[in-house]
């Protein structure tokens, strides 16, 4: 676009420009109020998250499937201690304590482990991701609602266009913890839904309660562990070309994951509600991996083969989107 | 159930198998199913020329036909080989029908071919249902905004029962 010649005159051109500032001055506050309110909310409920004391079951629910599993969650002079364990099918076990995520397989006898950072620590949003929430997501407060016996109330985040999911979550009303979560596609269908059927918060949880049902790693048990490499961020040589409005680069960084000969690339873009990552890796080490989209719930992965590499995408976004990351993936 | 929608494609159910799974085709999933299958069959016998969005443009060319309302001439006296001739159309025209909606209910039939298109790449043995790249799942959640909302929760996605929601 040229500033130079317009064919329109001189005076219609400022009124269109003084109707489009008015309206912008007035639009503005309430979209940045609507945006401060949007993240207060998730602020809220990432707090509870973390600094509560509570015990509950939880009812995850993806496709057809409905799997019940068992939630403690400890705070303790600053530190996070969560168990989770599935009651249905295997008792595979999710612990999450300071410094690391280690899963229990006891079906395939495998442990594996990931190094935390202190990324999820401090969620807030920065300024230009909450502007992006209620450019990308109509924000609104919805009905109250009894949720596992507790008093919420739901709050809805609708997307603008057709790049993600709807979000509906039901906050505890006292407190601000989430008590349900919902992800929605565009045909108004639940992908995925995580909520409590029971809970007590604000309880007394001892360090007993949040270990794991194995000490250590049993001697006939595989053990799977990554790096912490990744904490330092640095270019790896890859960009997205084609990344979707709203999403921008929160981590980059090169890694070495358990059973990969090679370090893979990892990126992660955030339009402030979720997460996309992008690993590429040589093709030497994906063996096994076939291209193509794999769903569950709210994640959808996508891999391809791009040159001598393997690119593989995922994250909780619609398959398209994840799929037009994968196929933008370029050397720097 | 889906590999009896595979064996009626080969052509070999016994009657009661195929009054079950014409029951079952009218379930949106089941239609989807069927429609994936034939695209991975024309990808693997090598034809695989559906454009993606073709099943689209022709349902919005159908949509788009004016509705003709002017009154049909009446009948010359019918013949057995047109009684024949109708039910035979008509036939066809359910064939028609049914095979337009199954593909029009596939989330999408350009990915169907698609995947049906790498799947032929790679090998037919490779056609199966696959779960998510549990490590890569791990990873991704400790960077996910879902995680400092809900906590561990979404770490249930990496623990699940393996397989994923869409079978091919």
């Amino acid at each position: 676009m040229s500033y130079g010649r317009s064919p329109a005159p001189a005076g219609a051109r400022r009124l269109g420009w003084i109707a489009a500032v008015a309206l912008a001055a007035v639009l503005a506050p309430l979209t940045a109020a609507r945006a401060q309110e949007a993240t207060a909310w998730l602020d809220k409920a990432a707090r509870a998250a973390r600094e509560l004391n509570y015990v509950g079951t939880i009812v995850y629910q993806h496709g057809a499937r409905v799997e019940t599993s068992r939630l403690t969650h400890l705070y303790e002079n600053g530190a996070e201690f969560e168990k989770l364990v599935n009651l249905d099918g295997p008792a595979r076990e999710v612990i999450r304590s300071q410094g690391e995520v280690r899963c229990y397989y006891p079906d395939a006898k495998i442990v594996r482990v990931e190094p935390r950072t202190i990324r999820n620590v401090f969620p807030s949003l920065s300024p230009q991701q909450q502007q992006a929430l209620t450019q990308y997501y109509e924000f609104r407060v919805a009905e109250p609602a009894r949720i596992a016996g507790q008093e919420a109330q739901a709050i809805v985040f609708e997307p603008r266009d057709g790049l993600r999911y709807g979000h509906k979550f039901w906050a505890h009303r006292d407190t601000g913890l989430l008590l349900k979560a919902r992800l929605i596609n565009e045909k108004g269908e639940v992908v995925e839904q995580f909520a409590f059927t029971d809970i007590a918060i604000g309880l007394r949880v001892d360090r007993e309660q949040v270990k794991p049902s194995w000490a250590g790693t049993p001697p006939d048990w595989q053990l799977k562990e990554g790096s912490a490499g990744d904490a330092v961020a640095q270019n790896t040589g890859w960009v997205v070309t084609r990344l979707p409005p709203g999403f921008v680069k929160v981590a980059e960084g090169v890694r070495t994951l358990r059973g990969k000969r090679d370090p893979v690339a990892h990126l992660v873009f955030s339009d402030g509600l979720v997460a996309v990552s992008v690993f590429v890796e040589s093709s030497a080490g994906s063996a096994g991996q076939v291209p193509g989209t794999v769903r569950q719930g709210g994640m959808n992965a996508f891999s391809t083969k791009l040159d001598e590499h393997f690119v593989t995408v995922l994250g909780e976004a619609p398959a398209a989107t994840v799929r037009q990351i994968a196929l933008s993936v370029a050397r720097r | 159930m889906n590999e009896e929608l595979s064996r009626l494609m080969d052509g070999d159910l016994d009657d009661a198998a195929l009054e079950r799974v014409a029951a079952d085709l009218r379930r949106p999933q089941s239609l989807a199913t069927w429609a994936c299958y034939h695209a991975i069959g024309d990808a693997l016998r090598g034809c695989p020329h559906g454009s993606p969005g073709f099943v689209a443009r022709v349902s919005a060319r159908l949509a788009a036909e004016p509705t003709v309302l002017a009154p049909r001439p009446k009948p010359q006296g019918e013949r057995p080989v047109a009684r024949w001739a109708v039910a035979a159309a008509a036939t066809l025209a359910a064939v028609g029908v049914v095979g337009w909606t199954a593909l029009s209910l596939t989330e999408s039939p350009g990915t169907a071919v698609a995947k049906a298109r790498e799947a032929a790449g790679v090998t037919s043995a490779q056609v199966r249902p696959q779960g998510l790249p549990q490590d890569y799942v791990l990873v991704h959640q400790e960077y996910s905004p879902a995680t400092a909302r809900q906590g561990v929760q979404p770490y249930l996605r990496a623990v699940s029962a393996p397989g994923s929601d869409a079978r091919p």
